[in-house]
């Protein structure tokens, strides 16, 4: 394919998302606009948003990559990711609106009345944040040197740029426009050439009969019990504790308003999934050749020029290409307004100016563990991060949410817990599996023991410190659950 | 509530967590006992400058009398059963939703049958495994969100009912 393609894609989703980031800047002067945009924002305009700062590279890319590589188990990662939705429509999203925290690391402070429960969990929030931007970055670095033949580094470097810049710029207000812009962007950059590789591939014979491109070796027969459980605990659990997902559950004028979105939010994420499962089922019938750990991701990328060669199938890349590109815009401004707005209130004092200063220094960080560390497959990166985000702040927030009995100690030592073992999980990962070859799978999917043994930690840890049960419990949690008045 | 006599946890630098003076309700003819309600907490992320006025509207209706916890037993026995009440209605839903699932994959997983039947040159397993656990995600969704709001109607009858 031609670079020419790539640029102007790439150059046109930058310069659109820019554009609205200051549009909205004009709208948006206060402080507290800038945090959760007035608590203003409308069920669909809220739920377009939200699906498009959820979609990140590893839908857009990584589950087709997937399950080209590895056949329908790559289905569970969408299937996670959906229900991840379903759980945090269950458990927390009407209370957690109506706790009138800004966020995380504000709501468990409020519930448990004491700082250091908010200083461990800011840190958790910044953590995670920058662990989820390093695939967003890695994939903008595939992105770009696939589509345009330049070294990857400036893929990772443009996206963390622009995200600095519109986020230190327009803050949260013009971000729910961005947002809402860049999941339609994604959902007609991947739904449109799929139907047109649809239509065309009717009258093109597959590169492999359906025996060898679906064989039962790969598909739902195949299914690991273990693994298949452990990451549906880290998905389903996982989607709740994110922080730039819980940040816009804040800009809901009510509960109620709060349900309606996650549900809107749950029809989006199902209509968009369908796409890059057929992407990864085309994929395995017409492009078997790129199924390499390497190369897969790249499969959105590449297959609409192999199969529609001329003018239609560069048209077609321009829009994936835009599409994979407003996904790590979204993805990444998401999740630096969070990190950013976490790190400004404890650090820097709240001000629009030390938001600012965040801002730019949490793309700084992720940006440089991008390029420290190797990339491994997109979807798999991102599985990891929602296995340590559900063994640390999942279970702080559904316990604190319904539990009386949670005290601050508690909360602390199950997030320890939940850090420590996940962490080490993931971190020295390649080292326990070397020793022990045994309990590999529990070190590539720890969610499935780190989160029922961070839970049970807390709910221990908070029952033997029974006397010490914050005083406003009570009134806490009946603001958290109990309707307001002026909705009918 | 706790019956720890220490007081109040001390404000953070700055007041962070602004702790506001109990909110006092016109005493009227259905409410026989004035006693002060618990202390309410407000929460804001910036602790000074504009956001300090402006964020003051959602504030003021949460502590509209219809969030308001209420000085009497009998309120506070009522905000018990609807936390539970949602609490068991949330449980159910997540179970449904795993044993649906559960069973719709065992289905998929157990059929090899489903392996050999193509539709569009795809494995009908691969079709069912790749797009229907969705809808019953969605099913559930809008099952929980009717039930949620039936459970607080009924908290809100009889709230006014007390």
């Amino acid at each position: 394919m031609s670079p020419a393609i790539g640029y102007a894609a790439i150059v046109a989703v930058a310069l659109v998302s820019v554009l609205i980031g200051f549009y909205g800047l004009r709208i948006s002067r206060t402080t507290s606009d800038f945090y959760v945009a007035s608590r203003t924002v409308r069920p669909w305009w809220n739920a377009s948003a939200i699906g498009g700062e959820y979609l990140s590279a590893a839908s857009f890319l990584g589950i087709a990559g997937l399950i080209l590589l590895t056949g329908s188990g790559g289905m569970w990662f969408p299937i996670g990711y959906t229900a991840g939705y379903l759980m945090l429509l269950l458990f927390v999203a009407a209370p957690l609106r109506r706790s009138g925290a800004y966020t995380i690391p504000d709501f468990t402070e409020a519930r448990l009345e004491s700082l250091a429960v908010r200083r461990v969990t800011s840190v958790l929030v910044v953590v995670i944040g920058w662990l989820y931007i390093v695939p967003q970055l890695q994939g903008a670095a595939l992105t770009v040197r696939i589509t345009t033949g330049l070294p990857s580094w400036v893929g990772s470097v443009a996206v963390a740029a622009l995200v600095a810049i519109v986020v230190a710029a327009g803050g949260m207000r013009s971000i729910t426009f961005v947002q809402a812009f860049q999941f339609w962007l994604k959902l007609a950059a991947i739904a449109v050439p799929v139907i047109a590789l649809l239509i065309v591939t009717g009258a093109v014979e597959p590169e492999l009969a359906p025996a060898q491109a679906f064989p039962a070796s790969d598909g739902p027969g195949a299914l690991d019990a273990y693994r298949t459980v452990s990451l549906m605990v880290a998905l389903l659990l996982g989607t709740l504790g994110l922080p730039h997902v819980l940040v816009r559950f804040y800009t809901n004028p009510d509960g109620p308003a709060a349900r309606r979105t996650t549900v809107i939010v749950l029809v989006l994420l199902s209509v968009f999934y369908a796409f890059p499962t057929l992407f990864g089922l085309l994929g395995r019938a017409f492009a078997p050749d790129l199924a390499t750990p390497g190369d897969a991701d790249a499969l959105v990328l590449v297959l609409p020029d192999r199969l529609l060669p001329g003018v239609w199938g560069d048209l077609l890349t321009a829009l994936v290409i835009g599409g994979a590109f407003a996904a790590f815009l979204s993805t990444s401004s998401g999740l630096v307004v969070s990190v950013a707005g976490v790190i400004s209130q404890d650090l820097l004092g709240g001000s629009v100016r030390g938001f600012r200063i965040a801002a730019f220094a949490s793309t700084a960080v992720p940006l440089v563990v991008a390029f420290a560390t190797e990339p491994a497959g997109l979807a798999g990166s991102v599985g990891l991060v929602f296995a340590f985000t559900a063994s640390t702040l999942c279970p702080v927030l559904i316990l604190g949410i319904w539990w009386r009995g949670l005290t601050a100690r508690g909360a602390i030592a199950g997030m320890a817990t939940g850090a420590t073992l996940s962490g080490a999980a993931i971190l020295g990962g390649a080292l326990l599996t070397a020793a022990a070859p045994a309990i590999r799978p529990l070190i590539e999917q720890p969610a499935a023991w780190t989160v029922p043994i961070a839970v049970l930690v807390t709910v221990l840890v908070s029952r033997a410190d029974r006397r010490r049960m914050p005083r406003g419990t009570d009134a806490f949690l009946a603001r958290l659950h109990l309707p307001e008045r002026d909705r009918g | 509530m706790s019956d720890d006599p220490r007081d109040p946890a001390p404000l953070p630098p700055g007041g962070r967590v602004g702790r506001e003076a109990p909110v006092s309700r016109p005493p009227s003819a259905d409410d026989p006992a004035p006693s002060p309600p618990p202390p309410r907490v407000r929460i804001t992320a910036p602790r000074n400058g504009p956001a300090a006025t402006s964020d003051r509207r959602p504030v003021a209706r949460l502590r509209g009398p219809g969030t308001d916890t209420g000085p009497t037993d009998i309120q506070s026995v009522y905000v018990r059963s609807l936390i539970r009440s949602q609490l068991r209605l949330a449980l159910i839903c997540a179970s449904g939703f795993v044993v649906a699932t559960v069973v719709f994959v065992g289905v998929v997983v157990f059929a090899p049958a489903l392996d050999d039947v193509l539709v569009a040159g795809v494995p009908v397993s691969w079709l069912l495994l790749g797009f229907g656990v969705y809808p019953l995600a969605v099913t559930v969704a809008a099952l929980y969100v009717r039930a949620a709001s039936r459970n607080e109607a009924r908290y809100r009858s009889l709230a006014e009912d007390a």
